[in-house]
């Protein structure tokens, strides 16, 4: 249970052993005033229930507490047959709600003589066990004989699961493992016929590829659920986010009622922002800490500069973090540190102990507080529980984890938190810290900022946090590829029919994917009488849930490499494989550098070959993209400005990429081939049509703007510091959109252009070569040629603006996420270029910069991007741009075809 | 399996031809007894071909290296039987009319074009014919012309109709097994069927043989690579083909000869398994099956024998099981379940099926060929949906699987290629009563009748049920009349039931039983 019932009703009597205040003022450095903002957040009574109220006897009777409100609302909504979506807070107690709607149906069908079973998928198998002795304790305490059993890969085939199948109440499983039992459902028909509660844990986390996939497979579970004659509830239990019911009910495809007034109490909250001091400019290749003594020099500090440029101006995160943990627990703080990898985790228990002995004359009792240990999921389950247990017994007195520990795997709970930068959500950074608190007590949380876009954008603008909003998780499944392979699962289940026209899709796209099916032999049948799948067997092996395609590349340690390396990742998509995974790239991952040393695209199964490596640079990948026949599906207008969204086709060429040093961020060698083969894929897209007059007035007043190192003759044009705003602008839109949606901003790309109508499905080539699709440009190259050969027929001027669109064939849903909420996008984007304090009109990483531009941050112009934001957005009067316009209407100069992604 | 009507065209991708020893294509010749080969395009390999014409007596073809140019040549396959190839499509926009005249020609049974295939773009819903503007301006209309094209799996039948003017595609037909009327007069109507290998378990290469005759391609079988050769034994790997091949056994009549002593220097070869091999390369030399163990039977011991049953259904993933057929070896008599009127109606056939079953014959056993995997299963799943009142008693039945006895607990080794009942059956000298069906053909023939009423050739579709059943017992009875190892050598060599010790055959013999089509089992 996330929520202690056994826990001692504590009060702030005791108060925590270390405030906000009292942190910035004992730790022993100089710090610069505003270096550590300390917010004081309030903390809520508890509000509840009598379980009587809710329950019947037999459950109100040995609950030991009472209800909190929120728990209580969400089993009166079931008891009204509804589906619930709880979004409350860490701690608050979610699980208690399905397992108690477990025992009401337990009770209710035994009283008729009858099943009841609940079918429970949690996002990873360490919970999934977890949860098992934890529901297996609570039933045993409500003496109630109900068998809680996970079933997954890791169950031993044969005998104990057809027992599990055929006697378990409750099975626990994910969602990989629920895709492929489904091929087998008549294994399962006791189960499933007695199935009347489905619980979707941690739903929150199902966004993006992976949450459209989940999205399917709850079609076809429920189909198959169908077959049985069930019709079960759901219960989703879901981390703070700013969607909760659209969300569940996207993944469900049925209404959801949200339960989010959280009636758990919490104490006060001291929230201290850190960001690390100033060091010195990187000048000889380690990062030397000026307000450190002398032997606190951190070398080789690959891990913080993956993605950063040489501007290192404050001491990493990654150093400073564990001081603050060390600083922490030597003050009786019980403290968690969340780190963003295993190796981190690690690394960071030894820096917080080398910390106390280097600074012997402040720690003056340096074993004091230092029982601590790393977590995370690379540890043995036994060395996890040992931990776990440890922790929440009060043994250890602080945990370095990864977010193994963010999701609700039972320790109790902490008086502080720390964070090794910004977890990059909202709701992953209220779940992070919901781990600090005990009961009522006031509690400390401190978010170390890194140096990168989001920290920065973050500690700038603290308010960002306390908002209300949270960001919103997408879930997409207009994405045909994705429905079209479980497509061919569902009817491999059982034969596809009428009852699932409406049901599982609309006709049209039905009977459009069957026949598509058909036509390449996969499927056979028709809808009247039903279709089944002829295809190769087990089509549920096919489905890949990182990746829309099914091109799905398996991460292999080369030949030769000791197993002990394996860096144990997800398998990848085709997409991410010709951006990060070609040949000589080196990656970090978990802290440990790997170099690919083969990548197999066309085998049966794809594979991707590293070695791991200690080198001093990390490699950049160059990327020339061009937009295709984007159609435009839905528009509207913002202001003067047209917003569109639409389908289109966008060419990929991941051609070369460098060598970036580790420290300093020179480029020690450039323009070395890929060897890949360019990706074309069709996908969403949305994009901004910067109206004519804005566009003339901006030209005109930043005509003057060049760039020396760019050569050719675009960098002499007139438009040159125009377009560097748009590019600008198209960067920054894209660098914030994770303040707003639960997206990964690896998985959007973006072009900035002077010719939008060039890129747009021209109607002249509509009836030429459709038989075969042939005649489109199958490499880059060919495709700027066509973009500027289609620019030259323009008919009329073309509109300027930037497009932004889904990184993954078939999209995801965040262009379209963006489409939707564009003015707040544009408002965090023009927030992040003023408040940026770096002084450059081309901007810093921490703004505009993108180290996946294609175009090497060339050109950029911050000043020209506000202004382009700020006209869309209204906060400039139109008439501020009026002295800009040239007075003569058709003086503009000739437009060149630029674009820049 | 084997009418001789037409020819037998049999299809090898070169893969299959380059990895396998020469010997292994000498047995592929002797078994499949091919009257022409075709080694598929579209990419030239003039190995695999040389390959080919050094081990194969019947002549062979390989687009890619016509040397016609661009023009279509005729490659005759029996007397007064041909087909018509071209090296790839730009021969047919080269030299349409050739082609188009050639093609009318009566003796013609189909058109060989390897780079003919079908590209699916699921972010477009859509599946598309390549080439299709070629064929269009190519092929004769009015007329429906078989295309047989190596890039598409051996199994695939669609009926393609292309406008003549654009190669726009007009309409599909899906069963032109049932229906293959051309669509008219501005369209050309192509049917394109496939040759190339199936995608299965392991990825191993498969190869197919389709019998041609002058209206195209009446039946098509598949092989697997390693239903042949060395690799057809049990317990015989590539890894371990190849080690017997370095020490120069390449053939089962070497491996005959080849001492037990030297199969156990081989690693991970022990007693038991090299005797199991000298076993199964017997039985495939002399057709006669041997049981493996002492294990009885299933029912071998009953007063009264199992009944054999075999359904039929409208598809893998069944709405109806329209008929069940059940053999009663005591009396010889075959009784048969059929739902004639109303296929929306499940229940009743299955109510007749279970009143019977449970009244008539409440004391006997039933036997099916890999029931568990598809006729227990779905009887199973039907009778607790439709009829929940027979449910237990259903379940209290007792079910044997002679397939899962033989193959899956290795009681018995078997003469066949594959495990398909038919070609187990006609190894071992059962007269089928060649009613050219496969149980995916009588699905589509059920599929049709649902949706339009058209009646099936019920005599036929009965005739085919009734033959799996009777198909069924004889292989029973061969198994127990076969003798068993134990008896022509030491008792201790019996290996120990349900031993796993062979389970890394790489063949279709243990590969995972599940059934992938209705024609498998």
């Amino acid at each position: 249970m996330r929520i202690d019932e056994t826990e001692d009703e504590r009060t702030d009597g005791d108060d925590i052993p270390i405030t906000g205040d009292e942190l910035v003022e004992t730790y022993p450095r100089y710090r610069e005033e505003g270096d550590g903002y300390v917010l004081e957040l309030p903390g809520r009574a508890a509000a509840t229930v009598p379980n009587e109220d809710v329950l019947r006897p037999e459950l109100s009777g040995p609950l030991e507490n009472a209800l909190y409100a929120h728990q209580a609302d969400a089993l009166a909504a079931l008891e009204r047959n509804e589906n619930v979506c709880v979004a409350t807070s860490t701690s608050s107690g979610k699980t208690r709600v399905y397992a108690l709607q477990i025992a009401r149906n337990y009770l209710e069908a035994r009283a008729r003589d009858a099943d009841a079973t609940a079918y429970v998928c949690y996002p990873t198998k360490a919970l999934s066990r977890d949860q098992e002795r934890e529901l297996n304790d609570f039933f045993d305490r409500l003496g109630l004989d109900i068998s809680v059993r996970v079933y997954d890969g890791d169950t031993e085939p044969g005998e104990t699961r057809r027992q599990i199948r055929e006697e378990a109440d409750v099975i626990i499983s994910n969602f990989a493992g629920v895709n492929t039992y489904l091929h087998d459902h008549d294994r399962w028909a006791r189960f499933f016929a007695a199935c009347d509660l489905i619980v979707i844990d941690e739903s929150h986390t199902y966004t993006g590829v992976h949450g459209m996939h989940v999205a399917w497979i709850v079609r076809r579970l429920k189909r198959v659920l169908d077959y049985y004659d069930s019709d079960p509830q759901f219960v989703l239990t879901s981390a703070t986010i700013g969607n909760p019911g659209e969300h569940s009910s996207a993944l469900i495809d049925e209404p959801v009622s949200v339960v989010d007034e959280d009636g758990s109490p919490t104490g006060p909250r001291d929230l201290v922002l850190w960001n690390p001091p100033p060091q010195a400019r990187d000048g000889g290749g380690n990062a030397a800490d000026v307000s450190a003594e002398a032997d606190d020099i951190e070398a080789d500090e690959p891990e913080a500069d993956e993605s950063e440029d040489a501007i290192l101006e404050r001491v990493p995160a990654t150093v400073e973090a564990p001081k603050l943990l060390s600083h922490l627990t030597y003050h009786d703080a019980q403290t968690l540190l969340f780190t963003p990898s295993r190796k981190l985790a690690e690394l960071s228990v030894k820096r917080a102990s080398k910390h106390r002995h280097d600074r012997r004359r402040y720690y003056t009792n340096p074993d004091r507080g230092s029982a601590i240990e790393p977590y995370h999921a690379g540890h043995s389950r036994r060395n996890r529980h040992g931990t776990e247990h440890q922790l929440k017994t009060g043994v250890l007195d602080g945990v370095a984890s990864t977010n193994a520990l963010e999701l609700g795997i039972n320790v109790g709970e902490m008086d502080a938190t720390v964070q090794l930068g910004y977890p990059g959500q909202r709701q992953s950074f209220w779940q992070q810290i919901g781990r600090a608190g005990r009961g009522t007590k006031r509690a400390l949380s401190v978010l170390v900022a890194d140096h990168r876009t989001l920290d920065q954008y973050v500690v700038q603008n603290p308010d960002y946090l306390l908002e209300n909003d949270v960001e919103d998780a997408v879930v997409d499944v207009d994405n045909e590829a994705v429905f079209a392979r479980h497509l061919r699962c569902a009817a491999d289940e059982l034969a596809l029919g009428e009852r699932d026209v409406g049901a599982f899709a609309e006709r049209e796209r039905l009977e459009r994917a069957v026949e598509m099916w058909r036509r390449a032999g996969q499927l056979t049948g028709y809808l009247e009488t039903g279709v089944s799948y002829v295809g190769p067997p087990r089509p549920q092996g096919s489905i890949s849930l990182y990746a829309t395609s099914g091109e799905e590349y398996e991460v292999e340690l080369a030949d030769g490499v000791d197993g002990g390396h394996d860096p144990e990742m997800e398998p990848l998509a085709e997409e991410r494989v010709l951006r990060d995974f070609h040949e000589g790239a080196v990656r970090l991952h978990q802290g440990q550098q790997y170099e690919v040393c083969e990548v197999d695209h066309g085998s049966p199964r794809p594979t991707v070959r590293l070695r791991p490596t200690d080198v001093d640079y990390y490699t950049r990948t160059r990327t020339d993209v061009t937009i295709l026949d984007a159609v435009s599906e839905e528009s509207r207008d913002v202001g003067e400005f047209t917003l569109h969204f639409g389908q289109g086709r966008v060419l990929v060429y991941h051609g070369t990429y460098d060598k970036v040093a580790v420290h300093g961020g020179e480029k020690k060698e450039q323009g070395i081939p890929t060897e890949n083969p360019p990706l074309s894929i069709e996908t969403q897209l949305c994009w901004l049509e910067v109206p004519d007059r804005v566009e003339t007035a901006l030209v005109e007043k930043y005509r003057n703007f060049s760039v020396p190192e760019m050569d050719g003759d675009l960098a002499e044009t007139a438009h040159l510091g125009y377009a560097g705003g748009l590019h600008a602008a198209e960067h920054a839109t894209i660098g914030v959109a994770p303040l707003e949606l639960m997206v990964d901003k690896r998985d959007l790309g973006g072009l900035a252009t002077l010719s939008i109508d060039s890129h747009l499905e021209q109607e002249a080539t509509a009836d030429a070569d459709v038989a075969a699709g042939g005649g489109a440009p199958q490499n880059v190259a060919a495709a700027e040629a066509t973009v500027r050969e289609i620019a030259s027929d323009l008919e009329r001027d073309p509109s300027s603006g930037w497009f932004i669109y889904d990184g993954i064939d078939g999209g995801l849903g965040f262009a379209r996420a963006i489409y939707e909420n564009f003015e707040a996008v544009a408002a965090r984007a023009r927030d992040l270029i003023t408040d940026c304090d770096c002084g450059r009109v081309d901007g810093c990483p921490a703004c505009v910069m993108d180290d996946q531009c294609g175009n090497d941050n060339q050109p950029l112009h911050r000043d020209a991007a506000v202004d382009v934001l700020d006209q869309l957005l209204g906060n400039e009067d139109p008439g501020a741009l009026e002295a800009h316009l040239p007075e003569n209407e058709h003086g503009g100069d000739r437009r060149p075809p630029l674009f820049y992604s | 399996m084997t009418g001789r009507d037409g020819a037998r065209l049999l299809a090898l991708p070169p893969s299959a031809v380059l990895e396998r020893p020469l010997e292994t294509l000498r047995d592929v010749e002797a078994t499949l007894e091919p009257d022409v080969v075709w080694v598929l395009g579209p990419s030239r390999e003039p190995q695999a071909f040389a390959r080919v014409r050094r081990v194969f007596d019947a002549p062979a073809f390989h687009p890619p290296l016509e040397t016609s140019g661009d023009s279509v040549s005729r490659q005759p396959i029996a007397d007064g039987l041909e087909i018509a190839t071209v090296k790839g499509a730009s021969a047919l926009r080269a030299s349409s009319e050739a082609v188009s005249s050639t093609l009318c020609d009566s003796d013609i049974a189909a058109l060989v074009c390897d780079d003919v295939t079908t590209t699916t773009r699921p972010t477009a819903l859509e599946t598309t014919l390549e080439h299709a503007s070629e064929l269009a301006a190519a092929l004769p209309v009015g007329r429906t012309t078989t295309l047989l094209t190596g890039s598409v799996p051996a199994g695939y039948d669609e009926l393609w109709h292309l406008e003549r003017e654009t190669g726009a595609i007009h309409a599909v037909d899906h069963d032109p097994e049932l229906e293959c009327e051309p669509a008219g007069d501005d369209c050309v109507s192509v049917r394109v069927r496939g040759g190339g290998p199936t995608e299965g378990y392991g990825g191993s290469a498969s190869f197919a043989v389709l019998e041609c005759d002058p209206d195209g391609v009446a039946a098509i079988d598949t092989y697997e690579a390693t239903d042949f050769g060395l690799e057809a034994v049990s317990g015989i790997g590539p890894k371990t083909a190849d080690r017997l091949a370095e020490q120069g056994v390449t053939t089962r009549e070497a491996l005959l000869e080849t001492p037990i002593e030297t199969l156990t220097a081989l690693p991970n070869v022990g007693q038991t398994r090299a005797r199991k091999m000298h076993h199964h390369a017997t039985v495939l030399e002399t057709g006669e099956p041997r049981r493996l163990t002492d294990e009885s039977l299933p029912g071998e011991n009953w007063s009264k024998p199992p009944l054999c049953l075999d359904i039929e259904t409208d598809g893998l993933s069944p709405t109806i099981l329209w008929q069940i057929g059940v053999y009663d070896p005591a009396t010889d008599v075959y009784r048969a379940f059929v739902e004639r009127d109303d296929p929306a109606d499940p229940a009743s056939v299955l109510e007749a099926f279970c009143d019977w079953l449970l009244g008539v014959h409440p004391n006997r056993a039933l036997l099916t060929w890999n029931g568990w995997r598809f006729d227990y299963r779905h009887l199973g799943a039907f009778i607790a949906r439709h009829l929940p009142y027979y449910a237990d008693e259903w379940e209290s039945i007792p079910k044997f699987d002679l397939y899962l006895w033989a193959v899956g607990d290795e009681n018995a080794l078997l003469p066949g290629r594959t495990n398909e009942l038919g070609v187990v059956a006609d190894a071992l000298g059962y007269e089928d009563a060649d009613t050219a069906l496969d149980g995916a053909q009588t699905a589509a023939a059920y599929q049709r009748f649902m949706r339009t009423g058209d009646p099936l050739e019920w005599d036929r579709h009965e005739a085919y049920c009734e033959d799996d059943c009777r198909a069924l017992w004889h292989v029973y009875e061969r198994f127990r009349d076969a003798p068993r190892v134990c008896q022509d050598a030491n008792g201790s060599e019996t290996p120990p039931a349900g031993s796993s010790a062979d389970s890394n055959r790489s063949s279709s013999a243990t590969a995972d039983s599940e059934q992938t089509g209705l024609g498998d089992f």
